[in-house]
This record gives structure tokens, sequence and C-alpha cells, in this order.
């Protein structure tokens, strides 16, 4: 069977899908194609919009009613899909083509035991003894990595972690042993310890079961980890596909480049860099730009952009693009026009710069639980923030990084004032700020402000743009009543958002625009110290590069002290002064941003770099996986709380005995980097740093 | 070097719904000779080969060529294909030699691998010939030397002691009854890196073994 190996699991050819509506057809995806070779893995990238699922939905005919495949060919292991009848989909769908989806709690039934949802599979399918199926479902869940999975098979959904039902999602796709795995989205929901260990669980049964993977995600970084191939999409078609190394290092097509100028790279800082946004957005599929799509949007753009709409052609031999000027963006003699050349102020750290704008000593935060005894027992807590010291300077940010559940937001929001602190002092230039948001004087509320990660449920939905933002503005009186308006105008413009926003309501508005009024909103009253909660980790990469310049525009322009929440690293170290590293409750380390990302560095620090992925083949990442999830915070292990999870332990004499007992030392490795750990300095000094660039192999092409 | 291994995973499979005319087209567009037969949960039917879809002129009353038409249009894989209880099929666990062994004894190019009915793969005459490629390193560059010894048992052992005493590692060696040569035992033996003439020079000093053919490679 030689001659069946070079027959492609998959092959799209010229696919096209329109969706019915009212308005007539809407072609949400055009004139794409690709092949999957057995045991490969085919990425597709881009924003939100460009038709990604749409087209994962098509192999498998899940379009809906109103879908429908109108050009094209779909052919798995040599047979066409179009066309076929439901039926025939079915057996198929089952049998040898399997799809994960983003959110695993919406592919698991909530109501079903983990193992009557796993066995079922085999015996529908199969027909198999119901205690066969479960063996070999045990076996399978072995098989992800799953600890202890005849427990698991005994339990609802609810009761495992995120990353064990993505798990359990993978298994249940993969005992059927399907030929061709759909991923979309697999790993967007996770954290990124979990998501990494997801990553290299893909990778592994990739070779071992020889199952073509088509592997569907917004994040450059995750694609150079899993696959061969990638294929970039923008506005439902295909607008470059090559490998992997050809597409981080040698893009040909501008929507392509701009995909990787707008993601910060973990080498970047704050003061050397700028993103660089891809202005607009996606064009709606019922209102294309007549010539090539990308154009109104594309820094390059020349009059025949306009006219003619490029076609997909081979530039380099296995390197597709379509763009007029593909070989000029290869030889990168195209460059962005000057305007859109960033204009950064030299930023101003005279002597102001010191002075402290808040001091946060020994804060705990303790949430209630409830005793599990009926009568009497002792009371219980979740330690959500426990024993955490920090301060922010004038004109700093703050990030703080840490897989959920480490109390980021909880520290944040007890110092916003939203959850009442157990003990601690809190310090805002001077004052005390430990009481709740309600009994704060107006001064203090207008001087601490916050963003929040979701733009959606923090507008509200009724009222315009410009009456939410000019709220503020007439609240804390920052100018007088009769120039509130001009003031909105000035933050929308300073928003880049221009003055017919004014009268829009939220749902008018695109992610992007909504997270901007939130921003504004928050700045209106010329705050100190605004606190941002994830503000952009909802939203696609060329908006977040957007945000992110213009929340570094901000500072610079209002000298406005900020603390930024993020389990990006990237995104952190791009924009942060001080970052602090969170794991359950407590710091382990804290210093200036570019200390936290060299030796030495906190086990925890080292294995989050480890996990983060990164746009560039290059990179050589250490592979460091943690163990289990973040354990509970209402019985915090003893000692060390890292403890459980560490992969240095042994680096300690009797295999780390002492983490378990004592409460490890500050260890100051300079006057502002502190590290929460028992190894001597000396120790971690020695350890390689987590991620080194192989810039051999790029002077050896260039 | 268990089947499980050298087996195609994912074969391409047909469901006996289809029509051979669909069923031969998919065959040759794809170059396979063999296609398994499944029904629900990929669970074997039976096969079909090339041979199987030559249709018997005696199943055509006429040679109208309307008739042989709609004859053909009427005939579904069902009809034609080799029935699960004849086909021969293989363990995944078996060994890649029993596989060969079955497929030569049997008279079949090609073995379904199944493991509780349900087919994982498909094992054909050419894993078997690629493996065999393989097993003597024939991509490898190296000379191959091929010596006849009685058989005896200890003698293979030799020939290995005093490749080993030059300091000389063995890139693949296989042996087999030497043909027509009663009671003789023909061994290959290739080595890389080390002149012709030395390996030459060593092999004969062996008492009772006799280099019958030596050749490079590349």
């Amino acid at each position: 069977m030689r001659q069946a190996r070079d027959i492609p699991v998959l092959r799209v050819e010229n696919l096209a899908i329109s969706y019915e509506t009212r308005y007539g057809d809407v072609q949400a995806v055009r004139d794409v194609s690709f092949e999957i070779q057995r045991g490969d893995a085919y990425s597709i990238v881009g924003e939100s919009g460009c038709g990604k699922s749409t087209v994962a939905f098509g192999i498998v005919n899940f379009l809906g009613r109103n879908g429908k495949i109108v050009d094209g060919r779909i052919l798995f292991q040599g047979r066409d899909l179009v066309g076929r009848s439901q039926e025939e989909l079915r057996k198929l769908r089952g049998d040898r083509i399997a799809m994960v989806y983003q959110d695993p709690m919406q592919a698991l039934n909530p109501t079903l035991r983990l193992g009557d949802q796993l066995s079922e599979v085999l015996i529908v399918h199969r027909g198999m003894a119901r205690s066969e199926a479960e063996d070999r479902c045990v076996h399978m869940l072995e098989q992800v990595h799953m600890p202890d999975p005849a427990n698991v098979m005994q339990r609802y959904p609810h009761q495992i972690s995120g990353g064990q039902q993505q798990r359990v999602v993978i298994a249940m796709a993969l005992l059927n042993d399907p030929a061709l795995l759909i991923m979309d989205e697999p790993t967007t929901a996770l954290d990124v310890t979990v998501e990494a260990a997801v990553l290299d669980l893909v990778a592994e049964l990739q070779t071992k079961f020889d199952t073509a993977i088509m592997y569907i995600s917004h994040n450059l970084g995750v694609v150079a980890r899993v696959s061969d191939r990638v294929g970039v999409m923008y506005a439902g078609t295909m607008v470059e596909r090559a490998s992997v190394s050809d597409i981080y290092l040698h893009p040909s097509h501008p929507y392509t480049l701009g995909l990787m100028h707008c993601v910060p790279k973990l080498g970047m800082d704050k003061s050397s860099s700028y993103l660089y946004p891809i202005r607009g957005r996606v064009p709606s599929p019922k209102n294309l730009p007549p010539g090539c799509i990308f154009e109104p949007r594309c820094d390059f753009a020349r009059k025949i952009c306009q006219e003619e709409r490029p076609s997909i052609r081979e530039v380099e031999p296995g390197h597709w693009s379509r763009c007029h000027f593909a070989e000029q963006v290869l030889a990168g003699e195209l460059q962005p026009l000057a305007h859109l050349l960033p204009n950064l102020e030299a930023r101003e750290r005279s002597g102001e710069a010191s002075k402290l704008v808040l001091n946060v000593e020994g804060a705990r935060t303790y949430y209630d639980a409830p005793s599990t005894k009926l009568i009497g027992g002792e009371k219980q807590f979740v330690k959500a923030v426990d024993d955490v010291s920090f301060s922010i300077r004038k004109g700093q940010t703050l990030g703080i990084v840490g897989e959920s559940g480490c109390g980021k937001s909880t520290l944040v929001k007890t110092i916003i004032g939203l959850e009442k602190p157990t003990a601690g002092t809190f310090e805002f230039m001077g004052v005390d700020i430990s009481t709740p948001v309600s009994s704060r004087d107006l001064d203090l509320i207008k001087n601490l402000q916050m963003v929040f990660q979701n733009p959606d449920s923090t507008l509200n939905p009724s009222y315009s743009v410009g009456a939410q933002i000019a709220r503020p503005l007439r609240r804390f009186k920052t100018v007088p009543r009769n120039d509130v308006r001009d003031e909105v105008v000035r933050l929308l413009n300073m928003m880049r958002l221009g003055e017919n926003y004014y009268d829009r309501l939220p749902r008018q508005l695109s992610g992007g625009e909504k997270q901007r009024v939130g921003i504004a909103r928050a700045i209106a009253g010329r705050p100190e110290l605004v606190m941002c909660d994830e503000p952009v980790s909802a939203l696609d990469v060329s908006v977040q590069a957007a945000v992110l310049n213009l929340l570094l525009e901000v500072q610079n322009e209002m000298g406005t002290t900020m603390a930024f929440i993020a389990h990006d690293l990237s995104v952190v170290r791009f924009f942060c002064d001080t970052i602090a590293v969170m794991y359950l409750g407590q710091i382990v380390e804290i210093g200036p941003a570019e200390a936290i990302y060299a030796p030495p560095y906190h086990p925890y620090t080292e294995a989050l770099l480890s996990a983060v992925p990164i746009p560039d083949p290059r990179v050589e990442q250490k592979h460091i996986r943690l163990m289990g999830g973040v354990p509970s915070a209402l019985h915090p292990p003893s000692g060390c709380r890292f403890h459980t999870r560490c992969p240095r332990r042994s680096l300690l004499p009797d295999g780390g005995a002492i983490c378990e007992t004592t409460v490890p030392p500050w260890q100051q490795v300079t006057e502002e980097h502190r590290i929460f750990c028992h190894i001597p300095l000396e120790e971690l000094y020695k350890l390689e740093a987590v991620i080194t660039i192989d810039v051999e192999e790029e002077s050896h092409v260039g | 070097m268990l089947v499980k291994d050298y087996m195609t995973r994912h074969p391409m499979m047909g469901d006996p719904g289809m029509s051979i005319v669909e069923a031969r087209h998919y065959m040759n567009e794809n170059h396979i000779r063999h296609l398994p037969i499944v029904g629900d949960g990929k669970r074997l039917i039976g096969l079909v080969s090339r041979q199987t879809l030559l249709v018997e002129p005696g199943r055509i009353s006429s040679l109208d060529i309307w008739e042989i038409a709609h004859h053909l249009s009427k005939m579904t894989v069902s009809d034609v294909m080799v029935r699960k209880e004849d086909v021969v099929t293989i363990d995944p666990d078996a060994t890649i030699e029993e596989a060969a062994r079955v497929m030569v004894e049997k008279k079949v190019g090609c073995l379904p691998v199944l493991e509780d009915e349900v087919v994982v793969g498909i094992i054909t005459e050419t894993d078997i010939m690629a493996q065999l490629t393989a097993m003597m390193a024939t991509r490898i560059p190296g000379v191959r030397v091929t010596i006849h010894m009685p058989e005896v048992r200890g003698e293979l052992a030799r020939l290995v002691a005093a490749i080993s005493a030059q300091g000389w590692g063995i890139l693949a060696c296989g042996g087999a009854p030497a043909p027509r040569e009663p009671g003789k035992w023909e061994a290959v033996i290739k080595i890389r890196g080390v002149p012709r003439g030395e390996i030459v020079a060593a092999l004969s000093q062996i008492k009772g073994q006799e280099i019958v053919d030596v050749r490079e490679t590349d």
C-alpha cells in the first residue's frame, strides 16, 4: 500500500460555503484549498470571523440548515464528501473523523458520569459489551495521561478540572481510532500551563495513532508548537499557506506579516517596542472590497490592489500566497508607511517616579467557607489572598501573572474596594484604603479606577457611549459642566474612535471598540492608578495590539500608574515595569520585568515561562510541565505552597523535605527582585534560561 | 517487528452499499488493489480486490452494451466481495513473519488487520517487501557479503565473532538454508564503513565458511 500513503487523508479543493440569509446568500468561505497528509498536523490561523470554523464544519457538513457547500470538493481518503447523504456522513463522523471543540464543558453531558459517556461511544458504534467498553475507556484515559482513570470514570464532568475535561474529550474523540481529528481551538479556554500539557499530548497522539490533525487556532504561538504546515485565513479565504518555518520567518502576505507584528514577543520590553496593530477589522462577507480583500487594511496597498483581486500562487516551492507583491514582501522590500511608525516620546522617569502610589503590606482576603460539620466545627476560610506585600511607584506598571485560581483578581478587587480585606494595610498615596468602595470618598474613587476583562458586561447596553463616558466626568467634576461633551470627544479621539461614536450604543461596537470605551471611561476622571483585569485576553490579536498601544500611550501622556493582570507572559513583559508572579494567594517572585525573564527564577516562574507558546519556530524552550492543577485554597499545602507541584525540589537536600514543613524565606536577589523559595540563590542562578533563540539558523538563512 | 507497527493505519475502506463502478473507480484513482468493506464501527464485512471486480462473463446474459451497463449499475460491492468468513485476516500483535507466512500459505496479497472484528489497519505484500528492504539495510551504503556455511549450531556465531574481533559493526544480517545446497546455510552480512578488501581478507580466514558473493551497495 505504498501508494496509499501518498494520498492525503483530507484534500480540500476550491471550497466555497454560503449561508442563506434574509438578504440572499452570503459567502462565508471562498476558494479554500489545502491538504493534510497521513499523520500530519495542519493548522489554520486567522482572526475571529475569518471562516476557520466554517471550513471545519463544512468538512463534516455540520453547517446547519442555512449553510451549504456551493463549490469545490472535499476528498476524505480519496472519496468526495460533498453531496453525500446525512446517513453516510453520520457513519463517517462516528468512525473516521472526530472533532474536539473549544469548550470541553459543552462537549460533555453534565448529567452523565464520564464513564457512561465514554463507553457509550463504543457501545453504540461498535456494539461492544459494557464491561469491555469500560476497560477500553480506562485504557484510553491512560493514554491521554489522566491521573487515576478508573476513578475518573465514576465522576461527573463538573468534578474534574478544565484541562482534565479536555483530556476526556480528546480520549473520547480517539476511542474510534479516527483517521482525521479536527480540533477547533481546543486549548483557548485553558490556562497556559494546562495548555502546554494538552499540546504535548496532541503531538504525542499524532505519532502514536497516526492520526491526521486539522488544528484551528487564533494563537500563533500554539500553531508554531503543534503543526507542520499552516494555512492563514482572512475574510473567508486562504491568503497564505506554507510550512511553519516559512510562515513565521519569511511571511509573504501582508496579513501574515501583520499578525506577526501585533503579538508581543517575549524578548521585547516596554521601552523599546511598539506593536503594529492591523487597522480596521475583518470585512463582512456581504461587503467585500472589489480588489484584494485585505487591501483596505494593508499597509503596502497600491493601485492594482484596489482593482484586481489576486489569486493564490506558489511564490516558492510549497509556499503559496495571495498577494500581488508577495515576492517583495518576502524579500522584505516593502516597509510600512512612515506615518504608521510609532510615535513614542521618551518616558519621564524624573524624581517624581520614585514616589510610591500604592503600598500594600501583608494583604489577606479570606472568604468564609461553610463548615462541613452540621453543628460546631471550626470556621474555614478560602484564603484567596494570603500575605501579599508590594508597592507601585508613580507612572510605573505592575504586572500580576499566575494560573487561574491564584488570587490575582481577588487582590485587585480588594484594592479597588469590591472585596473586604481580612487583614493588612493598604495605602494609596498615603491614605488608608481598606474600606469598601461604597464608603470611600469621591476623590479616592476618582483616583482609583478599573478596566475589566469583559467589555460586554461592563458597559450598560441601554446608554450611549457618550453618556457612559460623560458620567464619571460629571460625577467627579473633572471638567466644568459645559465642557463635558468636548472632553468626551477628546477622550474618544484619544481612543481613536472619533466623535461619531458619541451616540452609538454598545451593541453597535466591536469587542475592541467596547474595550476602548471601557478604558476611556476609566481614565475620564484622570485617575492616579488604573487597575486592568485581563483587559485584552478576550480580544483578537490585532485588536489586542491596538488596545495595548493605547494603554501605553495613555500612560505616557497622563503619567497614570497601572496594575495589569494577565495570564499571557509575553503581554506582561511588553507592558510592565515590575512583575509579580502569584501562586495560590501568595506572591512567589517579584521584580523588574527584565529580571523575571532571566535566571534566577522561582521554580514556578520557570515553569510558567516554559509553557508560553512562542510564535517563532527558532525558539528553544526548556520542557518543564507542572502536574495537576492549583491545589484548593481552602487547604493550601503546608510549608511552601508550591511544593506539591515543584519540579525543582530535588535541588535541595533530602529531596526538599524542608519545603513541606517550613515556609520559605524571601531571598533578595537585588534591591527590587525577591524570590520566595528555599533553594539557595546560587543554585537558582545555575539554571539555564528557559527561552533561547537559535539565531545562528537565521544568519545561515539570511 | 509486529504487524501493528508496520501495517498501514487508517486504510481506505468501502461500504457494502457502494456500487462496483464506484468501488473500481475509487481503487483506480487512489492506486489501491484491496478495499476492505466495513459496516458500522468499522467492522469487517468483506474484501474487494481487483480480481473480485473482474465480473465473470457468465453472469451477463448478453453482450449488448446497454445490457452490460444496466447489469453493472445494479451491482453493489456486497454482491462481489469476498465475504468475511473467507477473508484471511491477522491480529495486530502477530509478528511480521507470521503475516508473511499466512500470505504465502493462503496465496493472498493483503491481510486486513483486525482487533475485535474492527479493521485497524491493513498489511500487504508491499509492506512486507518494504520491511525486507529495511531489514537488509538496502538504502544504506556498505559491503554486502554472502557466505555459505555448514548448517551446524554455532557457525553464525563464529562469523559474528570474527567480525567483532575486528571491531566492526553489523549493519544488517540475515540467513536461510542455502538454495540448491542441502546441508548448507546461507548468511548475508552487511558491514558499513570498512573497505571491501579488508572484509574479504578477514572473513576468508574462517575455516569451513565460503564467501560466495561480495558487493558494495550504495
